[in-house]
């Protein structure tokens, strides 16, 4: 009984100092919707690496939203129940994610939104990209490449996703400025490289010669379509293919003069949105990421935007090297 | 064959012979309706697109038939894909920073380490399921977390790029014209139809699989024969894996999910039986088929792809409804 005792007073005890560290220091928490690939394991590591994280002025902890919109929400009654102080916030869903940030809301938590967006007016601040700009931008150049005539196919993302709503409304944009360019399909590969492939296959049999064009809305699926031309026994070189992120193979495939991609800066949009979220907390913090310095275009403002707009890189042959670099 | 088809019972015998032959007839309805529908559903180079794109789901489902046969299911398979194909490449990969040490090593030592990994998850099922009487269900649900998250652990979230031009030839390669997906598959399935139809263990795999009490009055291993299957399944879906990487230019540790349910859609469209002890891996070689057949000739007349899954589902309603009817009459 008396081991009992003492065993129960010192969990106590620790229990209570734990509380006390929580209390020293702010706890943010991010809840992102998957960790399962490059891109969020690449937004998750800079988050980690923030310098205020690094110099222990806040504790972070990163919840995998295992691409299920109520297992997000679920985290999110931890993170209140835990008394978190600010929430960073990567939604699966741009509709299911706002009761999420509505229960935080209610609890007086901040959040902040990175990367993806959720439908509601509650966020404290948003840092992510444009993705109705990279749209836009990836669907110029292959027009540009293809001389604005001719037919192009388009690889969409997951219907409903804000990345493929977005991206498309800026595919289109470019697209209606180039009124003698065909659509000759437009489909979802998932974000999924081998969907992708397979769907591309089908295609150059379908269409042969007259697809000049290809606009994947991310890289994975752009480096599918490039698979699938390899696999026909094409020339990759005849074909202007186009993706948006920057990951690591398509980083490669352009060094290889194979296609073009957008860099989604995600690091930037994770350590942009912390130091916004650690400016909610603690008064009169001044930012502590270098990315700020990096991007002139877009200013601190005491951080108190609405929105922080992360502006994209087009992938070139003259950056590829120092990009591919940065990944090592 | 089991048997059961020997019995003077006319209607027995017609909805065995509907089963046996309903899905290739099915199989060369949907072609003949392709062919006129679109003029290049025929054409040689989409031949070789159907089959290659039929040969990973193919090569999973042939290891499927046995487990199935056996009265169990591999969930795990598509998991397992992801994860031999990381380790694999991994060893074949000319990046410093995705490799191993001393990566990349020689096209067979990659091969034999991606079979080897498929091989070891399939055995812990196989282990699980026939020694400690775990049930498959349970066993390979645990296997497609377990192994998802060892891939994930292993690559950290990032693909394995770089791959040496032998390893992926195994993906992109031919023989005389023929890619080499096809030819791994068809391999696979000679093997499988010799292993199934005429060896000792095929017959003990039929035995376990209809009726494992008489099987074990009989002197067979059936405890033996359980695990077995699983490390046969295990194997294949590490060829799998690499065919997949090799095809895709990267391991993905995202790659092959959900791809079990595409391997039991094609085992069970053609015709091999949940209960187990009937089927063979010419029904699911045909039910392999069917479904890539399907999703090319949708894919080739513009259909959005969300009718490709109605169509499939509705075909593994339907044939799950042809082994009903067999069961009742036989």
């Amino acid at each position: 009984m008396t081991k009992l005792l003492k065993t129960m007073t010192l969990a106590a005890a620790f229990m209570g100092s734990t509380a006390a560290i929580a209390q020293d220091v702010p706890r943010i928490g991010a809840a992102v919707y998957g960790l399962n690939a490059e891109f969020m394991q690449l937004w998750a590591a800079a988050l980690e690496q923030h310098p205020a994280v690094v110099e222990g002025k806040v504790n972070v902890t990163i919840f995998d939203g295992r691409y299920d919109a109520l297992v997000q929400q679920e985290q999110f009654e931890t993170m209140i129940t835990q008394g978190f102080d600010a929430i960073i916030f990567v939604p699966i869903d741009i509709e299911a994610g706002a009761t999420a940030v509505q229960a935080a809301h209610d609890a007086g938590i901040p959040v902040v939104g990175s990367n993806t967006r959720v439908n509601s007016d509650l966020l404290l601040s948003y840092v992510g990209s444009d993705d109705v700009q990279s749209g836009y931008m990836e669907a110029r150049y292959v027009l540009d490449q293809i001389g604005c005539e001719g037919g192009v196919v388009i690889i969409e993302g997951p219907i409903g996703q804000s990345a493929q709503i977005e991206r498309l409304e800026g595919n289109m944009q470019a697209l209606a400025e180039c009124p003698d360019v065909t659509v000759l399909e437009q489909q979802t590969a998932n974000w999924s490289r081998a969907e992708a492939q397979t769907l591309m296959e089908n295609w150059l049999t379908r269409h042969g010669d007259n697809i000049k064009g290809v606009i994947g809305q991310n890289d994975e699926m752009a480096l599918g379509a490039i698979e699938a031309i390899r696999g026909a026994g094409l020339d990759v070189n005849d074909f202007a293919i186009a993706g948006i992120d920057g990951v690591t193979d398509a980083l490669m495939a352009v060094k290889n003069g194979d296609m073009a991609s957008i860099l989604q800066d995600g690091a930037a949009q994770a350590q942009g949105a912390l130091d916004v979220a650690i400016a909610a907390v603690l008064d009169g913090y001044e930012p502590m990421s270098p990315i700020w310095e990096q991007y002139a275009d877009m200013p601190w403002n005491g951080g108190t935007d609405a929105e922080y707009n992360v502006p994209w890189t087009p992938v070139t042959a003259e950056n590829v090297d120092a990009l591919l670099e940065m990944r090592q | 064959m089991t048997g059961k088809t020997h019995r003077q019972d006319f209607k027995a015998y017609a909805a065995d012979y509907g089963q046996r032959y309903g899905i290739l007839i099915a199989l060369v309805l949907v072609c003949v309706a392709l062919s006129v529908a679109n003029e290049f559903f025929l054409t040689q180079r989409n031949i070789i697109n159907v089959l290659r794109q039929a040969s990973i789901n193919g090569i999973l489902a042939i290891g499927m038939t046995f487990v199935i046969l056996t009265r169990g299911i591999d969930l795990s398979v598509g998991s397992v894909v992801a994860l031999a194909g990381v380790v694999s490449a991994s060893f074949a990969t000319t990046s410093a920073t995705a490799g191993i040490a001393g990566a990349p090593y020689g096209f067979y030592i990659a091969i034999s380490i991606g079979i080897l990994v498929g091989m070891a998850a399939g055995w812990i099922n196989g282990i699980l399921v026939a020694y400690f009487n775990v049930p498959a269900f349970v066993t390979t649900l645990g296997m497609l977390s377990a192994a998802r998250g060892l891939t994930l652990l292993y690559t950290g979230g990032r693909p394995v790029p770089s791959l040496t031009p032998e390893y992926r030839n195994v993906g992109t390669g031919d023989v005389f014209g023929i890619p080499m997906p096809i030819i791994l598959f068809a391999v696979v399935f000679i093997a499988a139809f010799l292993v199934l139809s005429s060896t000792r263990f095929g017959r003990h795999v039929y035995a376990a699989g209809g009726n494992p009490h008489a099987a074990r009055v009989s002197g067979i291993n059936v405890k033996r024969v359980r695990m077995m299957v699983y490390v046969i399944s295990g194997a294949l879906a590490g060829l799998a894996g690499m065919i997949l990487a090799a095809r895709t230019g990267s391991a993905l540790p995202q790659a092959g999910i959900a791809y079990e349910l595409d391997a039991i859609a094609a085992v069970v469209i053609g015709g091999t039986s949940l209960s187990g002890g009937v089927g063979q891996v010419t029904g699911t070689l045909i039910g392999a088929l069917l479904i890539s057949v399907v999703n090319n000739g949708l894919d080739l007349m513009g259909v959005e792809s969300y009718y490709q899954q109605v169509i499939k589902g509705m075909l593994i309603v339907a044939a799950v409804m042809l082994d009903q009817a067999r069961h009742k009459h036989a």
